[in-house]
């Protein structure tokens, strides 16, 4: 997976990177630019976040002497003593995602689909072998938007555009989105239109597969009379087409009864 | 001296043993309760039940202290009975603001950490007490304002609901094209992280004015990112307003000087007089 040229690598959720004293770590992934800089006695992390026309795919990481220009935000810790491995651990969204297919899509009455959905991944820089997570940063600027019956009652989510791709090959494996596959069974007498429905990300955990992608375990939703009494059901296990995995970062919140009957009555806003 | 020994101070040490041990008593059962209900419930819950267990046990302990001391509750309570008449009439304003307490808390209209506007004062609900809700005011000032202004008077809570609408004011010159700028604004909601998706934002024309067309940008954010996001987004219509060379205009004001004063000289000047152009009046007297 890492391959070396001129000083680049491919950067690994994940996995403990030791600094020297005086070292910094740059990052180039997602939306964002990311230094971290090991000192005698602290951390320091700089971070900013561009914009850009197209997603990249590639998490580049290089280590030098060099440090950001002044203007970049600076966040300072103290340094535990012996600390000098860096991890940088994936983590989901805090809100549920609501998932807007740019075209919407039809399901015929009786009929079931799989759609691949990519999901934004917040990047957790721990430190030491205790993993100690210093801060956290969204790997782009993650839209909001309001999911309820009335501008009362409902629910803040982050927002994802989404082509809903049906073909896992053709989904992109970009390091800064977890791929989630969501299985949507129409079991009404009508088609079912999805224009956005939300996948309730906090519930879900992040693996890492052997070519270093991310993924979480399926979500099904079943329909059988109308979207509000639509049932929603959370995989034990990574999706077999994923590959090997491991769990690298635990789900949020675990699934509450209470939650969940909220995260399905509001799947289809 | 038989004054002294006559008085049983036995039961009056016993009694303010009681009295003393219900207030530590009742304000360590109120802290547990904090402690435990801090997590599990609002602020506004855990204040609520803090205040009741303290109140209940302190009570309980100062009956047992009355009971100790030699009165006899009926008598205690007969009494309270008549002097309740007595004290409704003097205290007539506290009764007032008590009971109004009881309803708001019934009612229910803003819990504390809520952001309320009364009259003309805004601020984060700090306390509901008997007597009066507690504010502070964002430039920090400690307010108190009686139950009874609360019940009888409008109360804004701006902070219920999780989203908020914020509608700013944009005036546009009349030269411009109000379309155009109509799309540039729902642009810049569509790119600020701050402004929700949903509800969707949208633009109104709302008047001519006398120097532009006025329209109204409104777009809806999360209650906690008002600020941020009014000020956000009105930096972005200035830049994005300017770079578009769309103009803002202002009022226009003309000065007339009276009638009994020289009327100002106004020439329209060709290009070909700007060269020698007489001086302005300003500079006559140099």
């Amino acid at each position: 997976m890492e391959s070396k040229t001129e000083g680049r690598r491919d950067g690994v959720w994940a996995q403990p990177y030791t600094l020297a004293s005086g070292q910094t770590q740059s990052h180039q992934l997602g939306h964002v630019n990311l230094w971290v800089t090991l000192l005698d006695r602290e951390w320091q992390i700089r971070s900013e976040t561009v914009e850009l026309d197209i997603d990249p795919v590639s998490w580049t990481e290089t280590v030098g002497h060099t440090l950001p220009s002044k203007e970049m935000s600076l966040q300072r810790f103290i340094r535990a003593e012996g600390a000098d491995t860096v991890t940088f651990i994936p983590a989901v969204g805090s809100l549920p995602t609501v998932v807007r297919p740019y075209q919407p899509l039809t399901i015929p009455a009786g009929e079931q689909c799989v759609i691949y959905v990519g999901t934004l991944v917040w990047m957790n820089v721990c430190v030491g072998d205790a993993r100690t997570m210093l801060t956290e940063i969204p790997l782009a600027v993650p839209s909001l938007t309001w999911v309820g019956r009335n501008t009362m009652e409902g629910e803040l989510c982050y927002s994802s555009a989404s082509v809903a791709r049906l073909v896992l090959e053709a989904v992109p494996k970009r390091p800064w989105r977890a791929v989630t596959p969501v299985t949507i069974i129409n079991r009404r007498e009508e088609p079912l239109l999805l224009e956005r429905f939300s996948l309730p990300t906090p519930m879900l955990s992040l693996h890492l597969n052997e070519r270093g992608q991310l993924w979480t375990p399926g979500v099904t939703v079943e329909c059988e009379t109308d979207m509000n009494s639509a049932s929603l059901h959370v995989d034990q296990t990574v999706f077999a087409a994923a590959g090997k995995c491991q769990q690298v970062g635990p789900a949020r919140e675990k699934v509450a009864r209470g939650r969940f009957v909220r995260a399905f009555d509001r799947m289809f806003g | 001296m038989s004054v002294l020994t006559g008085v049983a101070w036995g039961q009056w040490v016993s009694s303010i043993f009681l009295l003393v041990l219900g207030l530590v008593l009742g304000s360590l059962a109120a802290r547990s309760v904090s402690r435990f209900m801090a997590e599990r419930s609002t602020r506004h819950h855990t204040v609520m039940l803090r205040r009741f267990v303290f109140y209940v046990i302190v009570l309980l302990f100062a009956i047992a202290a009355l009971r100790e001391a030699g009165f006899s509750l009926d008598v205690v309570l007969g009494a309270a009975g008549i002097l309740t008449v007595a004290i409704g009439f003097a205290s007539q304003t506290s009764a007032s603001n008590m009971i109004s307490g009881l309803f708001l808390l019934v009612e229910k209209p803003f819990e504390i950490g809520d952001f309320i506007e009364v009259d003309a004062t805004l601020g984060e609900v700090v306390g509901i007490d008997m007597l009066s809700v507690k504010l502070r005011t964002p430039d920090n000032l400690y307010v108190r304002i009686p139950n009874e202004t609360l019940i009888k008077t409008r109360v804004v809570n701006r902070s219920r609901f999780p989203i908020r609408r914020l509608d700013l004011t944009v005036g546009i010159a009349y030269a411009e094209d109000v379309e155009r700028v109509e799309a540039l604004l729902l642009g810049l909601a569509e790119k600020n992280p701050v402004c929700l998706e949903e509800p969707k934002p949208f633009v109104l024309v709302t008047a001519f004015g006398p120097s532009s067309v006025d329209l109204q940008f409104s777009f809806w954010v999360p209650k906690d990112k008002v600020l941020d996001g009014r000020s956000s987004i009105m930096v972005a219509i200035k830049k994005a307003l300017d770079r578009e060379g769309i103009e803002i205009p202002f009022p226009h004001t003309s000065i007339y000087a009276g009638s009994h004063s020289e009327p100002f000289r106004v020439q329209l000047l060709g290009p070909e007089t700007l060269s020698n152009k007489e001086p302005l009046d300003v500079d006559k007297d140099r």
